[in-house]
């Protein structure tokens, strides 16, 4: 198969947008899904229970 | 070095052995050459940390409840690594800028040129300050956020001495005039091939470090040291693939040539800003603002979204350096179109950052430190808008080549990185030192103003003297000819290269002084009176007796 | 199942590494595979030539000392550039720059069409002392480099490595390297002929720095220089018009 330049230009913009689009869903998905909310917020509230607090 | 066992000693006893050998090596094969000086120096260095370690190997054996403790030595060392660093640099820099007001400061000496030490300059606060100031606190937040300890007992070692070396190979090389010539990446082949082997220890160790944690979850300032370090090893490899001009040369052919040479460059180039300067300070940023604020942060889906953009859209993004160049047009305008969506994640963190804030903006008032973190992310939300400004393409015909990118690059390395490590480490420094504070909160605050003055003064005469310039250079009279010579240009900039390395000195003084304030800290400040229970690992194997609350 | 499969890729964390190469690497390709196939797009060029031995000395001084920190080689597509520095590069121009040296900061004025512009002696006077010349400079001086001599001995690796990465150095070039340098910058001796019979009748052969009886960096330096927008006649024929610089009345 012979890839020309031509093909090659119009692969980026073409499937490089699917891409793009693709990717963000499964962003977006994993972010909101509903029962990764409560791992998130013990994530967020850890680093300040568990460990040294700053001393000021 | 005090924790290593006997074992552990002789092997890295075996490490620099053959280090020195490789450094023989070098020096003979590169004895016309300035490689021969790069090998005595990496001879000189080996056996410089082999004295170190033979010193101390008849002490007594490690205590071994170490195993049970952080791993905290090493970052004690990265430390200093970058306090070193910050100062050679930031030195270097306001030389370089007093030269471009007054030529004959570099005393007719090749070495001390604007051009080579342009190089030394930049190399010094991106890797040797940056990055020792990214791999001091990734050990400290991989440590804390895992509540697990180091996964090796050597490897943190190796790492940091050689990356440390790397630097000074780089930097002693632009001395001798020994470049590849490509900016942010001008350390030749055997430095860069030495840098893959160290990096990818540190990739290992941290995931064999984040692999130790219990919960499942890995803390988001992880992603992006994660980030930092994947993509930085990937943009390493592709644009330093040379062949030497022999094993004897320090000098060596880059693979790529013109038009490919020039996107691989910027490719590289806009990505080193994207994964070394900012994923890996956007990973200190949301562990050290919430732990400094004694606050979460505002929306930790937000963090996870900004991640995951920034990740995925500065790789478009590095041709936007290249507009109006030879470079095909239509790789100009998507990165120009990838640079303004860049915006949005980036805002997001800015925003974030500040809105973990609101609410407790008397803190801010009040703690200096916690000053510093809240000024990085505004600069942080500043320069990134200006970058995605100067992205346009019509922005750039006026900016690009003038003094303009001096300033923007200066907003985000001053404002941001500098702000944001100095914050990080006025947390950080009490914290592994195990003092109650600072040795003086008042030198935090006289370091806060000289740093913001000193960054203002210097983004505000780069700002004018760009757009001076830039408008100059396309000026035309009445009758349809240039209005100015190039001369003309250049005598408009004098007085704001005067002002710049005025600003670059006050920062210069600021990175003095916090040196001063960390080391009577660590020498003085009043220690914290017994263990603390909460700064333990949990993930490691607990000795008998040991008081530890594990979790849940 | 999404969740199943982010759980694992967080628990073992390799997978979350796999996943941050995907996200940041396919943009890289996506945008950089087809400058592979960009051969296919540059101009012709017929009469493009190499850089001599001692030109590419220069170029690697050019190099050491940093130039491309304040100098840029790319004259941009605009109308004020064109008319400042002559007509706007062409990809064809830098085919054979490893690396490419188009800059990024113009404290100093571009240099991609310098070659020509002013004598051997206006540039020697000018590295020796910049202000000697041009009072209001600001760039350092290069004294030195009158006073040290070019290393030749080494030069055929030079060739030799560029070949590896595509220059098409012929074998003769590679093992007259030195000889050629040095003809290039003795005009009188017998080594100059063969320069112009390898590299072209349009090669410069000069006595560069003004003494013949050395080949010193600044011979390849100011040989280099004046190589600079020479090597093809390629953008003198392109027709194109420069594109207008935005107009802030407009």
């Amino acid at each position: 198969m012979d890839v020309t330049h031509e093909t090659l230009v119009e692969t980026a913009k073409t499937w490089g947008l699917f891409y793009l689009i693709g990717f963000s869903i499964c962003v977006l998905v994993y972010t909101f899904w509903p029962a990764n909310r409560e791992r998130f917020d013990r994530a967020k509230r850890d680093i300040l229970d568990k460990d040294d607090r700053p001393w000021t | 070095m005090g924790q290593l066992t006997t074992r552990e000693r002789d092997v890295a006893a075996a490490i620099l052995i053959v280090l020195a050998i490789i450094g023989i090596a070098m020096a003979v094969a590169g004895r016309a050459d300035p490689l021969g000086v790069h090998g005595a120096i990496v001879l000189l260095y080996s056996m410089a940390l082999m004295y170190l370690i033979m010193s101390t190997s008849f002490g007594p054996a490690p205590d071994p409840s170490r195993i049970s403790r952080y791993y905290d030595d090493p970052i004690k060392v990265g430390v200093w690594f970058t306090l070193f660093w910050a100062i050679f640099g930031m030195f270097i820099g306001v030389w370089a800028a007093a030269q471009l007001a007054w030529p004959s400061l570099n005393f007719d000496t090749a070495w001390a040129s604007f051009g080579r030490i342009r190089p030394a300059h930049t190399t010094g606060v991106i890797f040797g300050f940056g990055g020792n100031a990214l791999i001091a606190t990734s050990f400290h937040v991989v440590q804390r956020t895992s509540r697990a300890r180091l996964a090796d007992q050597v490897s943190p070692w190796f790492v940091l001495f050689g990356y440390n070396l790397f630097c000074i190979l780089a930097v002693t090389g632009y001395f001798m005039g020994v470049t590849q010539s490509k900016e942010y990446a001008e350390a030749e082949w055997y430095a860069d091939l030495w840098l893959v082997i160290v990096w990818v220890t540190y990739f290992v160790l941290y995931i064999r470090t984040l692999a130790r944690r219990r919960e499942p979850h890995i803390y988001v300032a992880n992603w992006y040291y994660m980030a930092f370090i994947v993509v930085v090893a990937i943009l390493h490899i592709v644009n330093n693939l040379t062949v030497p001009v022999s094993l004897g040369h320090a000098k060596s052919y880059t693979i790529w040539a013109g038009v490919q040479d020039s996107m691989v460059q910027w490719w590289y180039g806009h990505n080193a800003v994207a994964f070394f300067l900012t994923a890996g300070f956007l990973a200190m940023l949301y562990y050290y603002l919430p732990k400094r604020a004694e606050r979460p942060i505002f929306s930790y889906r937000l963090s996870i979204l900004s991640f995951w953009g920034i990740t995925f859209f500065y790789m478009w993004a590095g041709s936007h350096h290249l507009h109006y160049t030879a470079l095909p047009h239509w790789v100009q305008n998507l990165g120009m179109t990838f640079s303004v969506m860049l915006l949005v994640p980036s805002w997001a963190s800015a925003g974030n950052a500040l809105l973990t804030l609101n609410g407790a903006w008397h803190k801010v008032r009040d703690d200096a430190t916690l000053r510093f973190i809240m000024m990085a992310a505004f600069f942080y939300g500043l320069s990134t808008f200006e970058g995605s400004f100067l992205a346009v393409r019509p922005v750039n015909s006026l900016s690009h080549y003038t003094d303009w990118t001096v300033g923007h690059v200066h907003a985000g390395a001053l404002g941001w990185v500098a702000l944001i490590t100095y914050g990080s480490l006025y947390t950080l420094v009490p914290a592994i030192w195990k003092r109650e504070r600072m040795y003086s909160a008042a030198l935090v605050e006289v370091h806060f103003w000289l740093a913001f003055a000193g960054t203002l003064i210097y983004v505000f005469a780069m700002w004018n003297s760009g757009v001076i310039q830039g408008l100059m250079w396309r000026t035309y009279t009445e009758e349809g000819t240039l209005s100015y010579s190039f001369v003309d240009s250049l005598v408009a900039m004098y007085p704001y290269y005067i002002a710049r390395a005025f600003g670059g000195l006050l920062f210069l003084i600021g990175a003095v002084v916090a040196t001063y304030n960390i080391w009577m800290t660590v020498r003085g400040a009043p220690v914290v009176s017994g263990e603390r229970h909460d700064d333990l690992p949990l993930a490691a194997p607990v000795p008998e007796g040991a008081a530890t609350s594990p979790a849940e | 199942m999404r969740e199943l499969l982010h759980r694992k890729l967080e628990r073992t964390a390799i997978g979350f590494v796999l996943a941050i190469i995907v996200a940041a690497s396919v943009g890289g390709i996506v945008e950089i595979a087809p400058l592979f196939t960009i051969d296919e797009t540059v101009e012709e060029a017929e009469d493009m030539r190499l850089y001599t031995p001692l030109e590419l000395a220069g170029r690697n001084i050019y190099i050491r000392e940093g130039c491309y920190a304040c100098h840029s080689q790319m004259i941009r597509t605009l109308r004020d550039e064109v008319e400042r520095y002559g007509p706007f590069s062409l990809a064809v121009e830098s085919k054979y720059d490893h690396p490419m040296l188009w800059g990024s900061k113009r404290t100093g004025p571009d240099l991609a069409r310098v070659g020509g512009k002013y004598s051997d002696f206006w540039h020697v006077a000018h590295l020796t002392n910049p202000r000697d010349v041009v009072p209001e400079s600001n760039m350092p001086a290069y004294a030195w480099l009158a006073r040290t001599p070019l290393r030749l001995d080494d030069l055929g690796s030079h060739l030799q490595a560029q070949r590896s990465v595509g220059v098409p150095y012929t074998d003769e070039m590679i093992e007259n390297a030195a000889r050629d340098a040095f003809g290039q910058a003795v005009p009188d001796s017998e080594q100059a002929s063969g320069v112009t019979e390898r590299y072209g009748e349009e090669t410069q052969v000069s006595a560069f720095d003004g003494v013949t009886t050395r080949v010193t960096e600044m011979d390849a330096l100011v040989a280099y220089l004046q190589v600079l927008g020479r090597l093809t006649k390629a953008a003198y024929q392109n027709t194109a018009a420069p594109e207008q610089p935005p107009n802030p009345n407009d």
